[in-house]
Protein backbone atom coordinates (compact mmCIF):
# COMPACT_ATOMS: atom_id res chain seq x y z
CA UNK A 1 0.00 0.00 0.00
CA UNK A 2 1.12 3.53 -0.53
CA UNK A 3 1.36 6.44 1.82
CA UNK A 4 -0.26 9.77 1.28
CA UNK A 5 1.96 12.81 1.14
CA UNK A 6 2.08 14.42 4.56
CA UNK A 7 2.49 17.93 3.23
CA UNK A 8 -0.70 19.73 2.24
CA UNK A 9 -1.31 19.11 -1.42
CA UNK A 10 -0.22 21.76 -3.81
CA UNK A 11 -1.35 21.25 -7.32
CA UNK A 12 0.78 23.88 -8.96
CA UNK A 13 3.12 22.10 -11.34
CA UNK A 14 6.71 23.20 -11.35
CA UNK A 15 6.21 25.02 -14.59
CA UNK A 16 2.94 25.38 -16.40
CA UNK A 17 3.43 24.64 -20.02
CA UNK A 18 1.31 25.08 -23.08
CA UNK A 19 0.37 21.94 -25.04
CA UNK A 20 3.42 20.70 -26.88
CA UNK A 21 1.51 19.04 -29.70
CA UNK A 22 -1.60 19.64 -31.72
CA UNK A 23 -4.70 17.65 -30.83
CA UNK A 24 -4.42 15.19 -33.71
CA UNK A 25 -0.74 14.42 -33.16
CA UNK A 26 -1.55 14.04 -29.46
CA UNK A 27 -4.40 11.64 -30.16
CA UNK A 28 -2.14 9.52 -32.39
CA UNK A 29 0.60 9.47 -29.72
CA UNK A 30 -1.95 8.44 -27.08
CA UNK A 31 -3.31 5.62 -29.25
CA UNK A 32 0.23 4.42 -29.87
CA UNK A 33 0.96 4.39 -26.13
CA UNK A 34 -2.29 2.59 -25.38
CA UNK A 35 -1.70 -0.07 -28.04
CA UNK A 36 1.73 -1.04 -26.74
CA UNK A 37 0.84 -0.91 -23.04
CA UNK A 38 -1.60 -3.83 -23.02
CA UNK A 39 -0.70 -7.50 -23.13
CA UNK A 40 -3.22 -8.47 -25.79
CA UNK A 41 -1.19 -6.61 -28.45
CA UNK A 42 1.87 -8.77 -27.84
CA UNK A 43 -0.16 -11.97 -27.74
CA UNK A 44 -1.82 -10.99 -31.01
CA UNK A 45 1.55 -10.46 -32.67
CA UNK A 46 2.85 -13.79 -31.41
CA UNK A 47 -0.30 -15.57 -32.53
CA UNK A 48 -0.12 -13.91 -35.95
CA UNK A 49 3.52 -14.96 -36.44
CA UNK A 50 2.74 -18.57 -35.44
CA UNK A 51 -0.35 -18.69 -37.65
CA UNK A 52 1.60 -17.32 -40.59
CA UNK A 53 4.46 -19.79 -40.09
CA UNK A 54 2.13 -22.77 -39.73
CA UNK A 55 -0.09 -21.79 -42.68
CA UNK A 56 2.87 -21.06 -44.94
CA UNK A 57 4.46 -24.39 -44.08
CA UNK A 58 1.20 -26.22 -44.72
CA UNK A 59 0.60 -24.54 -48.09
CA UNK A 60 4.20 -25.24 -49.10
CA UNK A 61 3.81 -28.92 -48.20
CA UNK A 62 0.59 -29.11 -50.26
CA UNK A 63 2.42 -27.56 -53.23
CA UNK A 64 5.27 -30.04 -52.99
CA UNK A 65 2.84 -32.97 -52.65
CA UNK A 66 0.82 -31.79 -55.63
CA UNK A 67 4.00 -31.67 -57.72
CA UNK A 68 5.05 -35.16 -56.71
CA UNK A 69 1.79 -37.09 -57.08
CA UNK A 70 0.75 -39.01 -60.21
CA UNK A 71 -1.76 -36.63 -61.73
CA UNK A 72 0.18 -34.10 -63.82
CA UNK A 73 -2.92 -32.00 -64.62
CA UNK A 74 -3.07 -30.49 -61.13
CA UNK A 75 0.67 -30.08 -60.96
CA UNK A 76 1.31 -26.46 -59.95
CA UNK A 77 4.93 -26.59 -61.00
CA UNK A 78 7.54 -24.34 -59.52
CA UNK A 79 5.87 -21.77 -57.23
CA UNK A 80 7.08 -18.30 -56.31
CA UNK A 81 7.33 -18.11 -52.54
CA UNK A 82 5.24 -14.93 -52.61
CA UNK A 83 2.19 -16.97 -53.65
CA UNK A 84 2.47 -18.95 -50.43
CA UNK A 85 2.67 -15.71 -48.43
CA UNK A 86 -0.42 -14.16 -50.00
CA UNK A 87 -2.27 -17.47 -49.75
CA UNK A 88 -1.50 -17.69 -46.06
CA UNK A 89 -3.30 -14.40 -45.41
CA UNK A 90 -6.69 -16.04 -45.81
CA UNK A 91 -6.27 -17.43 -42.30
CA UNK A 92 -3.68 -15.07 -40.79
CA UNK A 93 -5.80 -11.99 -41.45
CA UNK A 94 -8.26 -13.02 -38.73
CA UNK A 95 -5.51 -12.79 -36.15
CA UNK A 96 -4.10 -9.50 -37.41
CA UNK A 97 -7.47 -7.77 -37.65
CA UNK A 98 -7.82 -8.27 -33.90
CA UNK A 99 -5.52 -5.26 -33.55
CA UNK A 100 -8.12 -3.06 -35.20
CA UNK A 101 -10.96 -4.78 -33.39
CA UNK A 102 -9.46 -4.47 -29.89
CA UNK A 103 -8.56 -0.81 -30.42
CA UNK A 104 -12.28 -0.10 -29.98
CA UNK A 105 -13.97 -3.09 -28.33
CA UNK A 106 -11.54 -3.25 -25.40
CA UNK A 107 -12.22 0.44 -24.72
CA UNK A 108 -15.93 -0.24 -24.41
CA UNK A 109 -15.41 -3.43 -22.43
CA UNK A 110 -13.16 -1.76 -19.83
CA UNK A 111 -14.75 1.70 -19.76
CA UNK A 112 -11.57 3.43 -20.93
CA UNK A 113 -13.59 4.88 -23.83
CA UNK A 114 -14.81 7.57 -21.43
CA UNK A 115 -11.23 8.58 -20.64
CA UNK A 116 -10.33 8.52 -24.32
CA UNK A 117 -13.24 10.76 -25.27
CA UNK A 118 -12.51 13.13 -22.40
CA UNK A 119 -8.94 13.48 -23.68
CA UNK A 120 -10.01 13.83 -27.30
CA UNK A 121 -13.65 14.88 -27.47
CA UNK A 122 -13.76 15.08 -31.27
CA UNK A 123 -15.11 11.69 -32.33
CA UNK A 124 -13.72 12.02 -35.82
CA UNK A 125 -10.27 12.85 -34.47
CA UNK A 126 -10.25 9.84 -32.12
CA UNK A 127 -11.28 7.43 -34.84
CA UNK A 128 -8.84 8.85 -37.39
CA UNK A 129 -6.01 8.65 -34.84
CA UNK A 130 -6.89 5.02 -34.17
CA UNK A 131 -7.04 4.33 -37.91
CA UNK A 132 -3.59 5.83 -38.43
CA UNK A 133 -2.07 3.77 -35.61
CA UNK A 134 -3.85 0.54 -36.57
CA UNK A 135 -3.08 1.08 -40.26
CA UNK A 136 0.61 1.76 -39.73
CA UNK A 137 1.07 -1.02 -37.19
CA UNK A 138 -0.76 -3.66 -39.23
CA UNK A 139 1.20 -2.62 -42.31
CA UNK A 140 4.53 -3.03 -40.50
CA UNK A 141 3.31 -6.27 -38.94
CA UNK A 142 2.30 -7.37 -42.43
CA UNK A 143 5.84 -6.80 -43.72
CA UNK A 144 7.19 -8.80 -40.81
CA UNK A 145 4.70 -11.61 -41.35
CA UNK A 146 5.51 -11.67 -45.06
CA UNK A 147 9.13 -12.18 -44.10
CA UNK A 148 8.19 -14.98 -41.73
CA UNK A 149 5.99 -16.68 -44.34
CA UNK A 150 8.67 -16.50 -47.03
CA UNK A 151 11.39 -17.71 -44.68
CA UNK A 152 9.29 -20.73 -43.70
CA UNK A 153 7.94 -21.56 -47.17
CA UNK A 154 11.20 -21.34 -49.13
CA UNK A 155 13.05 -24.29 -47.53
CA UNK A 156 9.86 -26.41 -47.44
CA UNK A 157 9.27 -25.86 -51.16
CA UNK A 158 12.83 -26.87 -51.95
CA UNK A 159 13.27 -27.53 -55.67
CA UNK A 160 9.60 -26.62 -56.32
CA UNK A 161 10.01 -23.07 -55.14
CA UNK A 162 11.69 -19.90 -56.26
CA UNK A 163 12.08 -16.57 -54.56
CA UNK A 164 12.89 -13.80 -57.01
CA UNK A 165 13.78 -10.80 -54.85
CA UNK A 166 11.62 -8.23 -56.60
CA UNK A 167 8.56 -10.44 -56.92
CA UNK A 168 8.76 -11.65 -53.34
CA UNK A 169 9.18 -8.14 -51.95
CA UNK A 170 6.21 -7.01 -54.06
CA UNK A 171 4.04 -9.82 -52.69
CA UNK A 172 5.12 -9.05 -49.13
CA UNK A 173 4.32 -5.35 -49.57
CA UNK A 174 0.96 -6.21 -51.10
CA UNK A 175 0.21 -8.52 -48.17
CA UNK A 176 1.07 -5.72 -45.74
CA UNK A 177 -1.23 -3.31 -47.58
CA UNK A 178 -4.03 -5.89 -47.54
CA UNK A 179 -3.64 -6.48 -43.79
CA UNK A 180 -3.55 -2.73 -43.06
CA UNK A 181 -6.82 -2.17 -44.94
CA UNK A 182 -8.51 -5.15 -43.31
CA UNK A 183 -7.29 -3.86 -39.93
CA UNK A 184 -8.87 -0.46 -40.56
CA UNK A 185 -12.05 -2.14 -41.81
CA UNK A 186 -12.21 -4.06 -38.51
CA UNK A 187 -11.62 -0.84 -36.58
CA UNK A 188 -14.43 1.02 -38.33
CA UNK A 189 -16.89 -1.84 -37.90
CA UNK A 190 -15.94 -2.18 -34.24
CA UNK A 191 -16.62 1.53 -33.69
CA UNK A 192 -20.05 1.04 -35.24
CA UNK A 193 -20.91 -2.19 -33.41
CA UNK A 194 -18.94 -1.85 -30.13
CA UNK A 195 -18.89 -5.55 -29.17
CA UNK A 196 -16.01 -7.85 -30.13
CA UNK A 197 -18.13 -10.92 -30.86
CA UNK A 198 -20.66 -9.13 -33.03
CA UNK A 199 -17.92 -7.31 -34.93
CA UNK A 200 -15.97 -10.49 -35.54
CA UNK A 201 -19.11 -12.25 -36.76
CA UNK A 202 -19.84 -9.47 -39.24
CA UNK A 203 -16.21 -9.52 -40.38
CA UNK A 204 -16.32 -13.28 -40.97
CA UNK A 205 -19.50 -12.81 -42.98
CA UNK A 206 -18.06 -9.99 -45.09
CA UNK A 207 -14.64 -11.50 -45.69
CA UNK A 208 -15.57 -15.13 -46.17
CA UNK A 209 -19.02 -16.60 -45.57
CA UNK A 210 -21.21 -14.38 -47.77
CA UNK A 211 -18.88 -14.18 -50.80
CA UNK A 212 -18.15 -17.91 -50.56
CA UNK A 213 -21.86 -18.73 -50.57
CA UNK A 214 -22.37 -16.41 -53.53
CA UNK A 215 -19.54 -18.04 -55.51
CA UNK A 216 -20.59 -21.58 -54.69
CA UNK A 217 -23.40 -22.08 -57.25
CA UNK A 218 -21.21 -20.76 -60.09
CA UNK A 219 -23.88 -18.37 -61.33
CA UNK A 220 -22.20 -15.43 -63.04
CA UNK A 221 -24.37 -12.71 -61.52
CA UNK A 222 -23.77 -14.00 -57.99
CA UNK A 223 -20.05 -14.40 -58.61
CA UNK A 224 -19.89 -10.79 -59.83
CA UNK A 225 -21.62 -9.65 -56.63
CA UNK A 226 -19.12 -11.68 -54.61
CA UNK A 227 -16.33 -9.84 -56.46
CA UNK A 228 -17.52 -6.66 -54.75
CA UNK A 229 -16.88 -7.97 -51.24
CA UNK A 230 -13.73 -6.76 -49.43
CA UNK A 231 -12.04 -10.15 -49.02
CA UNK A 232 -12.57 -11.14 -52.67
CA UNK A 233 -11.46 -7.70 -53.86
CA UNK A 234 -8.38 -8.07 -51.71
CA UNK A 235 -7.53 -11.49 -53.11
CA UNK A 236 -7.94 -10.24 -56.70
CA UNK A 237 -5.43 -7.56 -55.73
CA UNK A 238 -3.06 -10.02 -54.07
CA UNK A 239 -3.03 -12.50 -56.94
CA UNK A 240 -2.54 -9.72 -59.49
CA UNK A 241 -5.67 -10.66 -61.45
CA UNK A 242 -6.77 -8.88 -64.56
CA UNK A 243 -10.28 -10.38 -64.47
CA UNK A 244 -12.94 -9.36 -63.51
CA UNK A 245 -11.10 -6.12 -62.81
CA UNK A 246 -7.44 -5.11 -62.62
CA UNK A 247 -5.51 -5.73 -59.42
CA UNK A 248 -5.35 -2.01 -58.64
CA UNK A 249 -9.16 -1.85 -58.74
CA UNK A 250 -9.26 -4.64 -56.18
CA UNK A 251 -7.03 -2.60 -53.89
CA UNK A 252 -9.20 0.46 -54.42
CA UNK A 253 -12.36 -1.51 -53.71
CA UNK A 254 -10.93 -2.88 -50.46
CA UNK A 255 -9.81 0.61 -49.46
CA UNK A 256 -13.32 1.90 -50.15
CA UNK A 257 -14.72 -0.74 -47.78
CA UNK A 258 -12.27 0.40 -45.09
CA UNK A 259 -13.21 4.06 -45.57
CA UNK A 260 -16.93 3.23 -45.55
CA UNK A 261 -16.50 1.29 -42.30
CA UNK A 262 -14.69 4.27 -40.74
CA UNK A 263 -17.49 6.63 -41.80
CA UNK A 264 -20.06 4.27 -40.32
CA UNK A 265 -18.04 4.11 -37.10
CA UNK A 266 -17.71 7.90 -37.00
CA UNK A 267 -21.47 8.26 -37.41
CA UNK A 268 -22.19 5.77 -34.61
CA UNK A 269 -19.62 7.33 -32.25
CA UNK A 270 -21.13 10.75 -32.78
CA UNK A 271 -24.65 9.64 -31.98
CA UNK A 272 -23.91 7.33 -29.10
CA UNK A 273 -23.62 8.32 -25.44
CA UNK A 274 -20.33 7.02 -24.10
CA UNK B 1 -16.99 28.17 -14.72
CA UNK B 2 -19.67 25.66 -15.65
CA UNK B 3 -22.85 26.98 -17.22
CA UNK B 4 -25.95 24.83 -17.55
CA UNK B 5 -28.89 26.23 -19.48
CA UNK B 6 -32.20 24.37 -19.56
CA UNK B 7 -30.12 21.20 -19.69
CA UNK B 8 -32.33 18.19 -20.37
CA UNK B 9 -31.64 14.51 -20.92
CA UNK B 10 -34.22 11.90 -21.75
CA UNK B 11 -33.63 8.19 -22.12
CA UNK B 12 -36.70 6.93 -23.95
CA UNK B 13 -39.62 8.21 -21.96
CA UNK B 14 -37.66 8.77 -18.75
CA UNK B 15 -36.50 12.32 -18.14
CA UNK B 16 -33.30 12.03 -16.14
CA UNK B 17 -32.29 15.70 -16.19
CA UNK B 18 -35.10 18.17 -16.56
CA UNK B 19 -34.46 21.77 -17.58
CA UNK B 20 -31.49 22.35 -15.31
CA UNK B 21 -30.23 25.94 -15.29
CA UNK B 22 -27.39 26.76 -12.94
CA UNK B 23 -23.95 28.40 -12.87
CA UNK B 24 -21.08 26.80 -11.00
CA UNK B 25 -18.47 29.44 -10.32
CA UNK B 26 -14.78 29.49 -9.43
CA UNK B 27 -13.12 29.80 -6.06
CA UNK B 28 -15.43 27.55 -4.13
CA UNK B 29 -16.31 23.92 -3.66
CA UNK B 30 -19.78 23.31 -5.00
CA UNK B 31 -21.45 20.22 -3.63
CA UNK B 32 -23.73 18.29 -5.95
CA UNK B 33 -26.35 16.41 -3.97
CA UNK B 34 -29.36 14.33 -4.79
CA UNK B 35 -30.90 10.94 -4.11
CA UNK B 36 -29.92 8.03 -6.35
CA UNK B 37 -31.27 8.56 -9.84
CA UNK B 38 -31.56 12.34 -9.40
CA UNK B 39 -29.41 12.93 -12.48
CA UNK B 40 -26.11 14.01 -10.92
CA UNK B 41 -23.88 11.66 -12.90
CA UNK B 42 -25.78 12.21 -16.13
CA UNK B 43 -25.36 15.97 -15.69
CA UNK B 44 -21.61 15.55 -15.17
CA UNK B 45 -21.38 13.31 -18.22
CA UNK B 46 -23.14 15.93 -20.32
CA UNK B 47 -20.73 18.61 -19.08
CA UNK B 48 -17.88 16.31 -20.19
CA UNK B 49 -19.37 15.76 -23.63
CA UNK B 50 -19.88 12.05 -23.01
CA UNK B 51 -23.68 12.13 -23.09
CA UNK B 52 -25.42 14.31 -25.62
CA UNK B 53 -28.09 16.61 -24.11
CA UNK B 54 -31.61 16.08 -25.44
CA UNK B 55 -32.12 19.84 -25.11
CA UNK B 56 -30.36 22.82 -23.59
CA UNK B 57 -26.64 23.26 -23.17
CA UNK B 58 -23.76 22.52 -20.84
CA UNK B 59 -20.78 24.84 -21.27
CA UNK B 60 -17.33 24.84 -19.73
CA UNK B 61 -15.68 28.26 -19.71
CA UNK B 62 -18.28 29.30 -22.24
CA UNK B 63 -17.75 26.46 -24.70
CA UNK B 64 -19.19 22.98 -25.21
CA UNK B 65 -16.71 20.32 -24.13
CA UNK B 66 -16.73 18.61 -27.51
CA UNK B 67 -15.21 21.73 -29.05
CA UNK B 68 -12.21 21.86 -26.72
CA UNK B 69 -8.91 21.05 -28.43
CA UNK B 70 -6.91 20.27 -25.30
CA UNK B 71 -9.66 19.60 -22.78
CA UNK B 72 -7.42 18.26 -20.01
CA UNK B 73 -5.94 21.75 -19.67
CA UNK B 74 -9.40 23.13 -19.02
CA UNK B 75 -11.39 20.44 -17.22
CA UNK B 76 -10.25 17.60 -15.00
CA UNK B 77 -12.69 14.90 -14.02
CA UNK B 78 -13.00 11.87 -11.86
CA UNK B 79 -15.95 9.77 -12.91
CA UNK B 80 -17.80 7.29 -10.78
CA UNK B 81 -16.52 4.31 -12.73
CA UNK B 82 -12.88 5.10 -13.38
CA UNK B 83 -12.05 2.82 -16.26
CA UNK B 84 -8.57 1.45 -16.54
CA UNK B 85 -7.60 -1.44 -18.78
CA UNK B 86 -6.91 -4.59 -16.69
CA UNK B 87 -3.47 -5.17 -18.18
CA UNK B 88 -2.36 -1.54 -18.53
CA UNK B 89 -0.39 0.06 -15.71
CA UNK B 90 -1.60 3.23 -14.06
CA UNK B 91 1.50 5.00 -15.26
CA UNK B 92 0.86 4.06 -18.90
CA UNK B 93 -2.77 5.07 -18.48
CA UNK B 94 -1.69 8.55 -17.36
CA UNK B 95 1.06 8.72 -19.95
CA UNK B 96 -1.43 8.12 -22.76
CA UNK B 97 -3.71 10.80 -21.31
CA UNK B 98 -0.79 13.23 -21.06
CA UNK B 99 0.36 12.62 -24.63
CA UNK B 100 -3.14 13.15 -26.00
CA UNK B 101 -3.13 16.70 -24.66
CA UNK B 102 0.50 17.62 -25.19
CA UNK B 103 1.33 17.46 -21.49
CA UNK B 104 5.04 16.82 -20.76
CA UNK B 105 5.84 13.31 -19.50
CA UNK B 106 7.33 14.73 -16.30
CA UNK B 107 3.89 15.82 -15.17
CA UNK B 108 2.82 12.17 -14.88
CA UNK B 109 5.39 11.53 -12.15
CA UNK B 110 4.34 14.79 -10.52
CA UNK B 111 0.65 13.89 -10.22
CA UNK B 112 1.45 10.33 -9.12
CA UNK B 113 3.51 11.82 -6.35
CA UNK B 114 0.75 14.28 -5.55
CA UNK B 115 -1.86 11.56 -4.98
CA UNK B 116 0.59 9.37 -3.08
CA UNK B 117 0.96 6.51 -5.56
CA UNK B 118 4.54 5.29 -5.41
CA UNK B 119 6.43 3.66 -8.23
CA UNK B 120 5.35 0.14 -7.39
CA UNK B 121 1.65 0.99 -7.25
CA UNK B 122 1.86 3.02 -10.46
CA UNK B 123 3.36 0.11 -12.36
CA UNK B 124 0.71 -2.38 -11.26
CA UNK B 125 -1.74 -3.46 -13.95
CA UNK B 126 -5.23 -2.02 -13.67
CA UNK B 127 -6.78 -5.22 -12.39
CA UNK B 128 -4.41 -5.29 -9.40
CA UNK B 129 -5.43 -1.85 -8.16
CA UNK B 130 -7.66 -1.56 -5.09
CA UNK B 131 -10.69 0.70 -5.22
CA UNK B 132 -8.82 3.31 -3.24
CA UNK B 133 -5.77 3.20 -5.50
CA UNK B 134 -8.03 3.41 -8.53
CA UNK B 135 -9.68 6.52 -7.07
CA UNK B 136 -6.31 8.13 -6.52
CA UNK B 137 -5.23 7.27 -10.04
CA UNK B 138 -8.44 8.90 -11.28
CA UNK B 139 -7.67 12.02 -9.26
CA UNK B 140 -4.14 12.03 -10.65
CA UNK B 141 -5.69 11.98 -14.13
CA UNK B 142 -8.00 14.85 -13.22
CA UNK B 143 -5.06 17.00 -12.07
CA UNK B 144 -2.83 16.09 -15.03
CA UNK B 145 -3.51 19.19 -17.11
CA UNK B 146 -3.66 21.54 -14.10
CA UNK B 147 -7.19 22.52 -15.11
CA UNK B 148 -9.16 25.48 -13.75
CA UNK B 149 -12.34 23.37 -13.60
CA UNK B 150 -12.67 20.05 -11.77
CA UNK B 151 -15.56 17.60 -11.65
CA UNK B 152 -15.28 14.90 -9.03
CA UNK B 153 -17.98 12.26 -8.89
CA UNK B 154 -17.97 10.52 -5.50
CA UNK B 155 -14.23 11.04 -4.93
CA UNK B 156 -14.16 9.59 -1.41
CA UNK B 157 -15.63 6.25 -2.54
CA UNK B 158 -13.35 3.47 -1.39
CA UNK B 159 -10.90 5.72 0.41
CA UNK B 160 -9.78 5.10 3.98
CA UNK B 161 -10.25 7.85 6.61
CA UNK B 162 -6.82 9.27 5.79
CA UNK B 163 -7.73 9.42 2.14
CA UNK B 164 -11.04 11.08 2.93
CA UNK B 165 -9.27 13.80 4.92
CA UNK B 166 -6.76 14.18 2.14
CA UNK B 167 -9.52 14.71 -0.45
CA UNK B 168 -11.13 17.27 1.82
CA UNK B 169 -7.91 19.28 2.00
CA UNK B 170 -7.22 18.83 -1.70
CA UNK B 171 -10.61 20.15 -2.79
CA UNK B 172 -10.19 23.07 -0.35
CA UNK B 173 -6.78 23.89 -1.80
CA UNK B 174 -8.04 23.62 -5.36
CA UNK B 175 -10.94 25.98 -4.64
CA UNK B 176 -8.68 28.41 -2.77
CA UNK B 177 -6.44 28.53 -5.82
CA UNK B 178 -9.44 29.98 -7.64
CA UNK B 179 -10.59 26.84 -9.43
CA UNK B 180 -14.13 25.71 -10.03
CA UNK B 181 -14.71 22.50 -8.09
CA UNK B 182 -17.90 20.50 -8.50
CA UNK B 183 -18.08 17.58 -6.12
CA UNK B 184 -20.81 15.00 -5.90
CA UNK B 185 -21.24 12.81 -2.90
CA UNK B 186 -23.98 10.93 -1.17
CA UNK B 187 -22.19 11.34 2.17
CA UNK B 188 -23.93 14.30 3.76
CA UNK B 189 -21.52 14.71 6.65
CA UNK B 190 -18.66 14.72 4.15
CA UNK B 191 -20.38 17.36 2.06
CA UNK B 192 -21.11 19.47 5.11
CA UNK B 193 -17.40 19.60 5.86
CA UNK B 194 -16.26 20.23 2.31
CA UNK B 195 -18.71 22.28 0.31
CA UNK B 196 -19.14 26.04 0.33
CA UNK B 197 -22.24 25.91 -1.75
CA UNK B 198 -24.69 23.14 -2.45
CA UNK B 199 -26.78 22.29 -5.46
CA UNK B 200 -29.52 19.78 -4.76
CA UNK B 201 -31.17 17.78 -7.52
CA UNK B 202 -34.37 15.80 -7.21
CA UNK B 203 -35.82 13.81 -10.10
CA UNK B 204 -33.59 15.74 -12.48
CA UNK B 205 -34.82 19.14 -11.35
CA UNK B 206 -33.06 21.81 -9.36
CA UNK B 207 -34.36 21.61 -5.79
CA UNK B 208 -31.96 24.01 -4.11
CA UNK B 209 -28.92 26.09 -4.96
CA UNK B 210 -27.59 27.98 -1.97
CA UNK B 211 -24.58 28.51 0.28
CA UNK B 212 -24.16 25.60 2.65
CA UNK B 213 -24.90 27.63 5.78
CA UNK B 214 -28.08 29.02 4.28
CA UNK B 215 -29.31 25.58 3.32
CA UNK B 216 -28.68 24.16 6.77
CA UNK B 217 -30.39 27.17 8.39
CA UNK B 218 -33.43 26.64 6.16
CA UNK B 219 -33.72 23.01 7.22
CA UNK B 220 -34.94 21.67 10.54
CA UNK B 221 -33.51 23.84 13.32
CA UNK B 222 -31.21 22.67 16.06
CA UNK B 223 -33.13 20.84 18.76
CA UNK B 224 -32.76 19.15 22.12
CA UNK B 225 -33.82 15.61 22.79
CA UNK B 226 -35.08 14.85 26.29
CA UNK B 227 -35.94 11.47 27.78
CA UNK B 228 -37.06 10.52 31.24
CA UNK B 229 -38.84 7.79 33.19
CA UNK B 230 -41.67 10.00 34.56
CA UNK B 231 -44.35 10.84 31.96
CA UNK B 232 -46.04 13.30 34.29
CA UNK B 233 -42.80 15.10 35.00
CA UNK B 234 -41.97 15.29 31.29
CA UNK B 235 -45.41 16.70 30.60
CA UNK B 236 -44.83 19.40 33.21
CA UNK B 237 -41.44 20.17 31.70
CA UNK B 238 -43.04 20.34 28.25
CA UNK B 239 -45.70 22.76 29.47
CA UNK B 240 -43.08 24.95 31.08
CA UNK B 241 -40.98 25.00 27.89
CA UNK B 242 -44.03 25.82 25.77
CA UNK B 243 -44.70 28.73 28.10
CA UNK B 244 -41.19 29.92 27.26
CA UNK B 245 -42.10 29.86 23.53
CA UNK B 246 -40.14 26.71 22.76
CA UNK B 247 -41.70 24.13 20.45
CA UNK B 248 -42.20 20.74 22.05
CA UNK B 249 -43.13 17.53 20.29
CA UNK B 250 -43.41 14.04 21.67
CA UNK B 251 -40.46 11.81 20.88
CA UNK B 252 -41.05 8.06 21.02
CA UNK B 253 -43.13 7.23 24.15
CA UNK B 254 -40.87 8.57 26.83
CA UNK B 255 -39.26 11.64 25.35
CA UNK B 256 -39.58 15.13 23.94
CA UNK B 257 -37.98 17.02 21.10
CA UNK B 258 -37.53 20.66 21.97
CA UNK B 259 -36.67 23.42 19.55
CA UNK B 260 -36.15 27.01 20.61
CA UNK B 261 -34.49 26.29 23.95
CA UNK B 262 -30.89 25.33 24.68
CA UNK B 263 -29.95 22.05 26.32
CA UNK B 264 -28.72 24.08 29.29
CA UNK B 265 -32.08 25.80 29.70
CA UNK B 266 -33.96 22.51 29.47
CA UNK B 267 -31.66 20.98 32.09
CA UNK B 268 -32.08 23.92 34.45
CA UNK B 269 -35.87 23.75 34.16
CA UNK B 270 -35.86 20.00 34.79
CA UNK B 271 -33.79 20.55 37.94
CA UNK B 272 -36.13 23.35 39.06
CA UNK B 273 -39.19 21.12 38.55
CA UNK B 274 -37.53 18.10 40.06
CA UNK B 275 -38.02 15.98 36.93
CA UNK B 276 -35.69 13.01 36.54
CA UNK B 277 -34.00 12.83 33.12
CA UNK B 278 -32.24 9.92 31.46
CA UNK B 279 -31.17 11.78 28.37
CA UNK B 280 -30.51 15.37 27.39
CA UNK B 281 -29.00 15.57 23.93
CA UNK B 282 -28.46 18.64 21.77
CA UNK B 283 -29.11 17.77 18.11
CA UNK B 284 -27.31 20.14 15.74
CA UNK B 285 -28.93 21.31 12.53
CA UNK B 286 -27.33 19.37 9.71
CA UNK B 287 -27.15 19.25 5.99
CA UNK B 288 -28.53 15.74 6.13
CA UNK B 289 -31.74 16.91 7.83
CA UNK B 290 -32.06 19.82 5.43
CA UNK B 291 -31.42 17.53 2.49
CA UNK B 292 -33.96 14.95 3.56
CA UNK B 293 -36.58 17.64 3.98
CA UNK B 294 -35.79 19.12 0.57
CA UNK B 295 -35.84 15.86 -1.33
CA UNK B 296 -38.64 14.15 0.59
CA UNK B 297 -40.91 14.50 -2.45
CA UNK B 298 -38.39 13.45 -5.02
CA UNK B 299 -36.75 10.26 -3.89
CA UNK B 300 -36.69 7.82 -6.76
CA UNK B 301 -37.12 4.73 -4.62
CA UNK B 302 -39.09 5.66 -1.51
CA UNK B 303 -37.88 3.81 1.55
CA UNK B 304 -40.24 1.67 3.59
CA UNK B 305 -41.16 2.30 7.25
CA UNK B 306 -37.76 1.07 8.41
CA UNK B 307 -36.09 3.69 6.25
CA UNK B 308 -38.32 6.41 7.65
CA UNK B 309 -37.50 5.44 11.18
CA UNK B 310 -33.84 5.65 10.44
CA UNK B 311 -34.36 9.33 9.81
Amino acid sequence: MTTLPTVPPTTRPVSRTAPTTGPFAGAVAAEWTKLWSVRSTWWTLLAAALTMAATAAQLAIYAVNANTDDDPTVNPGILPVGDIVTGSLELTQYVVLALGLFAVTSEYATGTIRTTLRCTPSRGRVLLAKAVVVGVVTFLVGLLLGGVGAAVARPVLGEWGRAPLGGTLGDVAASAAYLALVGVLALGLAAALRGAVLTLTVLFALLMIVPLSLQEPGITVLTRIADGFPGVAGSHFLTGDTEPYPAAAGLLLLASWAVAALLLGRYALGRRDA
Amino acid sequence: MITLRALTKRFGTATVVDGLTVDIGPGQVTGFLGPNGAGKSTTMRMVLGLDRPTAGSALVNGRPYRELRHPLHEVGALLDATGIHPTRSGRSHLRAMARSNGIPAGRVAEVLDLVGLDGRAADKPGRALSLGMGQRLGIAGALLGDPPVLLLDEPVNGLDPDGVRWIRRLTRTLADEGRTVLLSSHLMSEMQQTADRVIVLGKGRLVADAPLAELIAAGPAASVRVRGPEPAGLAALGARLTAERATVTAYDTDGLTVTGASAGRVGDLAYELGVRLHELTPVAASLEEAFLELTADSVEYAAGPAGNEAR
